[in-house]
């Protein structure tokens, strides 16, 4: 996966630098044509041709110029002009070559041996960049208002749909075509408020997807493959509100979703430290930032309290990191009560840990902590071990997540704005 | 050098290169050199010219050089163009012996990093351009004069491998204008650590590179950060201020959190113009209300110096310290309670018994408290010996 990563990379630095290193290439190329005719000896003072110089002097700085003329050009980025979801060619081949999704089939047709292909329903997919293929034909690229209109339609009617089963195959299918979105955006440079638009909806889903299919096997969801596309999003979605012109309605909502995402991290927390104090001023950053710097103090009591502020898409954001603060707290309190004496209470440490007693129970006993028959916890330092690769399953603890979405909808958590969702979940 | 006509310019360089004047060939092509200010080398279309009295590569390079006009009329973007010529024509003669390459090719790529970084503000606030573009490219031109360098077999006296603490330095003047390029700096660093000059380069050059590699160190939570800043704050000469309080600001917060007894004086804060630090020195004592102020003050320095939260971390040694003088009472199991109530007086808000016995933990992990809490006596019990033990013993 990292591969076709870089693949897509190199794509872009070729687009945006390839004139630039070919201009340097070619300079240096000169100058060694001309050292190579010097004598063998070693000095440089040789018979040259002067105005093989003089011209070739002239042409480089021509070069130059023309270069500066060619990158105003290409400014002007690749026209697009698929007015689809996908374009026909494509439809046209994979319908025909039976590789149509099935959430992309008129309906009734999915049995036949060659369902039919819907054109309200396709979406073009993502492609390795390969030697030879042109993806810069206009017919092929979609313009900005058609790929907002995309992301739309994902989010709304294939991610936030009640009926279609199993979400993981919802994923897969959403991921790839997000992706290819993300492809054409490269492509065409797109920057500004429809980047910003697609962005902020892509990392919403990211997100929600990183709880939702937590626990599931590697082979249907990986979670490192969704932060690493997860990371790249963020960090393009930020650099569009750094170097855009703004308003940006939005950008507390996902500043906040960011850091908590990046709990802990330095770069991270750097980041939003250098927010405009406005911005870091505003409820949702205030709080992301006090749990940040609990978690940074290892107070993690003071820390799961405040998680209890947190809406349901933040919470799914700082999810992954519930595991290191329930772990961090037993280990604290492993030393910190560790006595021949010790007796604490299991109601209590539930508490602390925002679990039920019986889940913490098991959570202790996971990390080698011995609950005797009252319900009393004996902490200790000797006992206190690493559990065992796939003996803890984050998934059974994730109620402090899933309380928070009683009643939501995914559609209502992926799609719409954050004061709205804060008032559905009151 | 501010009245010479073009060919007696010319004239010189070329003598320099006989010569094989390093220094003063690489004078003759800074921008600090006054020759820059005379009129009659701002000239359009040098090229004949120089192409008359110099062999190439020079020729190209100095007709380049003398393109000088555009920073005459501070037009850094044209400038910096010319400038990646003069670059890009150095490394071609850089591939085979010519001592006279590394003093020239310092001068050259100094004024390439300052051109950048002149055309970055200027294409800035025209609001043009992509931000971090231009350095990019310089960094670029940088890291191949620095690859060639490296990777130069010469003999000792003659190696290129001189030039690299120097190109290293001035790729981390680029890197660290933006947080995410700084893993850039770790093959820059790894090169430098397995050469041989490693403690032969100049110690001007040492104290910049022992600077940058500091920085990264406390940036990466690397407790070398102490001794590499220490260095460079000790070598550093007595007379540049501006470069030892910019040195001062990162190592003071490192050796606040390593050294407790090692806080600084008034005076040293006085001095080097660092009274930013004088409430957070004394609050550390144990004042965690002060810090907090403290630190809520001068919030803006310590974010855009980067040590905010390297300054945080300093609330654990605070409530270390703090708690450290309730037990002055000379009994060795405390309530609870008088921690909360110490908290309160702090005005931490909203903290409780649960809290306190969290935070009272993680000092037990962490070591700076020997003892244990009993929940059931809803107190702390603590060592007879040496319950606080020092902080510099504690990692």
């Amino acid at each position: 996966m990292l591969f076709e990563q870089q693949s897509e990379y190199f794509f872009v630095c070729i687009l945006n630098k390839g004139n630039y290193f070919n201009h340097l290439l070619n300079l240096f190329l000169n100058s060694t044509q001309l050292q190579s005719s010097r004598a063998p000896s070693g000095g440089w003072r040789s018979p040259r041709n002067k105005q093989q110089c003089q011209n070739q002097s002239k042409t480089q700085k021509n070069e130059v110029e023309a270069e500066d003329q060619e990158k105003e050009i290409k400014e002007m980025a690749p026209r697009a002009s698929c007015q689809t979801m996908c374009p026909a060619q494509e439809l046209w081949n994979r319908e025909s070559q039976n590789r149509l999704h099935c959430f992309e089939v008129v309906p009734g047709t999915e049995s036949f041996r060659k369902p039919k292909g819907d054109p309200l329903r396709a979406v073009k997919e993502y492609s390795r960049p390969a030697a030879g293929k042109d993806v810069t034909k206009p017919s092929y690229l979609r313009p900005p208002d058609v790929l907002l209109k995309t992301v739309c339609y994902l989010i709304d009617e294939i991610a936030g749909s009640t009926s279609l089963h199993p979400w993981t195959e919802v994923y897969s299918f959403v991921f790839d075509r997000l992706r290819s979105v993300k492809q054409d955006m490269i492509i065409q440079r797109l920057s500004g408020k429809d980047c910003v638009a697609i962005l902020e909806l892509t990392v919403r889903f990211h997100i929600y997807a990183s709880y939702r299919l937590c626990g599931e096997p590697l082979r249907i969801f990986d979670p490192r493959i969704n932060d690493t596309h997860l990371q790249e999003y963020l960090n393009w979605l930020f650099d569009c509100y750094k170097t855009g012109t703004g308003p940006y309605p939005n950008q507390e909502e996902f500043q906040t979703l960011g850091l908590l995402y990046n709990l802990g991290s330095s770069p991270a927390t750097q980041d939003v430290l250098e927010l405009p104090e406005r911005l870091r001023q505003t409820p949702s950053l205030k709080l992301a930032l006090a749990i940040n710097q609990a978690f940074l103090e290892g107070n993690h009591v003071h820390l799961l309290r405040l998680v209890q502020k947190l809406d349901f898409l933040q919470t799914c954001a700082l999810h992954r990191h519930l595991v290191t603060c329930r772990r961090h707290l037993l280990l604290i309190y492993s030393h910190g009560y560790h006595s021949r004496n010790c007796r604490f209470p299991l109601d209590r440490l539930a508490q602390l840990l925002s679990l039920e007693p019986s889940l913490t129970a098991e959570l202790c006993q996971v990390y080698g902590i011995e609950v005797n028959q009252h319900n009393q916890v004996l902490f200790s330092k000797s006992a206190f071990t690493e559990p065992e690769q796939g003996e803890l399953d984050c998934k059974l603890y994730h109620s402090i997540v899933s309380e928070k979405q009683r009643g939501l909808t995914s559609h209502a958590v992926l799609a719409e704005r954050s004061e709205q969702r804060t008032q559905k979940s009151e | 050098m501010a009245h010479i006509t073009i060919n007696q310019y010319l004239q010189q360089i070329n003598q320099a290169i006989e010569n094989h004047e390093g220094s003063f060939c690489a004078e003759l092509l800074s921008f600090k050199h006054p020759h820059v200010a005379n009129p009659r080398l701002q000239l359009a279309s040098p090229e004949e010219k120089c192409q008359q009295i110099l062999e190439p590569p020079y020729d190209e390079m100095v007709a380049a050089h003398l393109c000088t006009y555009a920073v005459a009329n501070h037009d850094f973007v044209e400038a910096y163009k010319f400038q990646t010529l003069v670059v890009s024509f150095l490394r071609a003669f850089q591939s085979h012996k010519e001592e006279n390459a590394l003093p020239v090719m310092s001068a050259v790529t100094l004024d390439l990093r300052i051109f950048a970084n002149n055309a970055e503000q200027q294409l800035q606030k025209k609001g043009k351009g992509q931000p971090g573009e231009m350095l990019e490219k310089a960094a670029e031109q940088l890291m191949s004069c620095f690859r060639v360098c490296a990777s130069d077999r010469a003999g000792i006296d003659d190696s290129k491998k001189w030039g690299m603490m120097f190109l290293s330095n001035q790729l981390f003047k680029i890197y660290f204008k933006q947080i995410n390029k700084l893993h850039l700096c770790k093959p820059l660093i790894r090169a430098i650590d397995s050469s041989n000059l490693k403690n032969e380069y100049s110690p001007a050059q040492k104290v910049t590179y022992k600077y940058y590699v500091g920085r990264k160190a406390m940036f990466d939570s690397d407790f070398k950060t102490e001794e590499l800043l220490s260095f460079a704050f000790d070598r550093c000469h007595r007379s540049s201020q501006k470069n030892k309080r910019m040195i001062l600001i990162y190592l003071l917060p490192v050796k606040m959190l390593l050294f407790q007894g090692h806080m600084p004086t008034h005076q040293l804060l006085r001095k080097y113009d660092l009274i930013q630090f004088a409430d957070v020195t004394k609050a550390v004592e144990g004042n965690l209300l002060l810090l907090n102020e403290a630190l809520s003050k001068h919030e803006t320095f310590f974010i855009r110096c980067g040590i905010f939260l390297i300054l945080e971390k300093l609330k654990i040694i605070t409530y270390r310290n703090l708690f450290k003088k309730y037990l002055l009472l000379k009994t060795h199991q405390l309530p609870l309670d008088a921690f909360l109530v110490a908290l309160r007086m702090m005005q931490v808000e909203d903290v409780d018994i649960d809290e306190v016995q969290c935070l009272l933990a993680n000092l037990i992990y962490m070591g700076h408290i020997k003892g244990y809490i009993s929940h059931q006596h809803q107190k702390l019990v603590v060592s007879k010996q040496n319950p606080f033990p020092p902080l510099s013993s504690v990692s």
